[in-house]
């Protein structure tokens, strides 16, 4: 006890600079914890936290007797594991061909175009979105109706936005992936291609055999990464996209824009945490369990 | 610090190639050329739109080369007052929010990978239970608004994304990177850590500095949860919020379609908006790219 006092006061210049930081994590990320307790309560905006009455599982009970949870909770898999699976093709192959490209002011252009779209807010990309789909002057369907085709109602048609939602995830993150990924190349050593070509392996032959499976790691890393978040839709995406057009929830509405819409909407503050504590408490079993993976095949990759 | 943009890759010698490659290699260029295209494509349609003249939207919805070009939009956004005030919350809460974050995550950084620091497990553990359990929603929305009264005010815009985990550690792994000795020789002098830090650790930092304030600063600059939020006055909305705004009009408007008042006029100068919105980032990119690049590949090596 005396040591650690002593210790304090030796190094107080030094714990003093962590303070402001300590105060930033307690406040916006411990104190906020707090909200998961309205789970179990019937919350009352007059009597607070403390003084509204306990309702026991009564808000779990109602939101799983429901049929939304099975919808929400299918939609945020779903959809994370579409864009999960596409985003990383489309990046390796931007990656592993850009490797192979000789003219360096061409790779150079093509990699920094491809990676503009990740500097640009979902709201902007739901309005390029807009601008593309919208029924009466979308440009798809101006262009439908000049090919002599019936124009389509994308708005109102749930099937297609899976799709288009996975489209706008490649525009916006496969750029931003493949640079991750050139850099692991870049960390490749000559040699292998060295020997490869010596043995008389081609260009497309040292694709496949030598870039591709020594990329295997890092590819494996990025996707366990994002399946422990598979629980966490992206909120700014879907809202900025969907927004509040309720005829496309059945295949877009994840746990995310559900719960805030509970809470922004209906008010429902203890439905609405019951739904996000639920939620944190899926997360965190799928960031464990993945975690643990990730620590199996390379320990520097966990994330903790 | 002259990092080039492509990441170096290793100097392979090239080779002819077969037939097979003589076909492969064109395709892949078209691949590339295709996917960037793809890349630009919405850009071009949201800028040559925002001049495009009423009766050209009317008539065509949105061109890909509208029949009619103007600046009428940007002249009426302009005579506004709502454009000016979004763009100065925007940079106020930009520029606040990325000094406050350096500041704050720096700090909290070099503390966590100072050697001396005996509670560098604790800390680390502390920053990472939130990135690991989340404690939603909820109990964030009544922090600001029921506990810290900040609702409609600038402080609820900047102060929750302060502190930033991920990139205190880009932070500590940089720290972790500079040889003790440093600071050493500055103790013995009778500095304090404030100001070693200050004189010693915050100039050798620079490129770390640059590449996570670029990071901090489009976060703020993007971010539109926050003010969708908390903000409901509409002196306080952000560009992104305003953009926003515009764009759940219009979507009302996109399900009545058939009907033959769909499109309304002032379309031109939403797409204006959005044009002023991004703006700042596409001009400011080609600069600041390379220390992006930077930062992801920092990030990718340990988060």
């Amino acid at each position: 006890m005396k040591r650690l006092l002593k210790d304090f006061v030796r190094n107080r210049y030094l714990y003093s600079m962590a303070i402001p930081g300590i105060v930033f994590l307690v406040v916006f990320s411990y104190i906020p914890l707090v909200g998961h307790l309205l789970a179990f309560k019937n919350f009352q905006i007059s009597r607070g936290i403390w003084g509204s009455d306990w309702a026991g599982l009564d808000n779990f009970r109602f939101f799983f007797s429901g049929k939304d949870w099975i919808q929400v909770t299918f939609n945020t898999l779903y959809l994370n594991v579409l864009f999960i699976i596409f985003e990383m093709i489309f990046a390796l192959f931007i990656a592993i061909f850009l490797n192979e490209i000789r003219l360096k002011w061409f790779k150079r252009t093509v990699q920094s175009v491809v990676f503009l779209p990740y500097f640009i807010s979902w709201v902007v990309v739901g309005y390029m979105t807009f601008v593309l789909f919208n029924n009466t002057d979308g440009l798809v369907n101006h262009l439908l109706k000049q090919l002599g085709l019936e124009a389509f109602n994308w708005y109102q048609t749930p099937w297609v936005w899976p799709i288009i939602l996975t489209l706008t995830r490649i525009w916006k993150s496969a750029g931003y992936l493949s640079i991750i990924l050139l850099a692991a190349i870049a960390g490749l050593s000559v040699d292998y291609y060295e020997s490869a070509r010596l043995d008389g392996a081609t260009r497309l032959q040292q694709m496949k055999y030598i870039t591709l499976p020594l990329l295997k790691p890092q590819i494996i890393i990025l996707i366990l990464l994002g399946v422990g978040r598979i629980f966490y839709g992206d909120f700014g995406m879907i809202y900025g996209i969907i927004g509040d057009n309720g005829i496309l929830f059945p295949t877009t509405d994840v746990i995310d824009t559900y719960s805030y819409r509970a809470l922004r909407q209906l008010g429902d503050f203890s439905m609405s945490s019951a739904i996000v504590l639920y939620q944190s408490v899926m997360g965190l079993i799928a960031v464990v369990s993945f975690n643990a993976l990730i620590r199996k095949i390379d320990k520097d990759s966990r994330l903790f | 610090m002259n990092h080039p943009i492509v990441p170096v890759a290793p100097e392979r010698k090239w080779r002819g190639g077969g037939l097979s490659e003589r076909i492969a290699m064109p395709l892949i260029g078209l691949f590339l050329i295709l996917f960037a295209l793809a890349c630009l494509f919405p850009f071009w349609l949201m800028v040559v739109n925002s001049f495009a003249g009423t009766r050209s939207l009317a008539l065509n919805g949105y061109a890909i080369w509208p029949s009619e070009l103007t600046l009428k939009s940007y002249r009426f956004l302009l005579q506004g007052k709502q454009m000016f005030t979004s763009y100065g919350v925007t940079a106020t809460v930009t520029i606040a929010g990325t000094v406050a974050g350096l500041v704050v995550t720096a700090l909290f950084a070099y503390v966590l990978a100072h050697p001396k620091n005996r509670y560098g497990g604790l800390l680390s553990f502390m920053t990472y239970v939130p990135m690991i359990f989340g404690s939603g929603l909820v109990g964030f929305y009544l922090l600001v608004v029921r506990w810290l009264h900040l609702k409609d005010t600038l402080w609820a815009l900047v102060l929750p994304y302060i502190m930033n985990p991920f990139y205190a550690f880009i932070f500590v792994s940089f720290y972790r990177s500079l040889p003790h000795e440093l600071n050493e020789s500055a103790t013995v002098d009778g500095a304090n850590e404030w100001v070693i830090f200050y004189k010693i650790i915050r100039p050798i930092s620079t490129p770390v500095i640059a590449t996570i304030g670029l990071f901090y600063a489009l976060q703020y600059w993007n971010d539109w949860w926050l003010s969708l939020l908390f903000v409901d006055n509409s002196d306080l909305y952000p560009l992104q919020l305003l953009l926003r705004q515009l764009m759940s009009q219009m979507q009302l408007t996109s399900l009545n379609h058939g009907n033959v008042l769909t499109l309304p006029p002032a379309e031109g100068v939403k797409l204006a908006t959005v044009c002023l919105t991004i703006g700042p980032i596409i001009f400011v990119y080609p600069l600041v790219q390379k220390y992006f690049v930077k930062g992801l590949t920092l990030g990718s090596v340990k988060g």
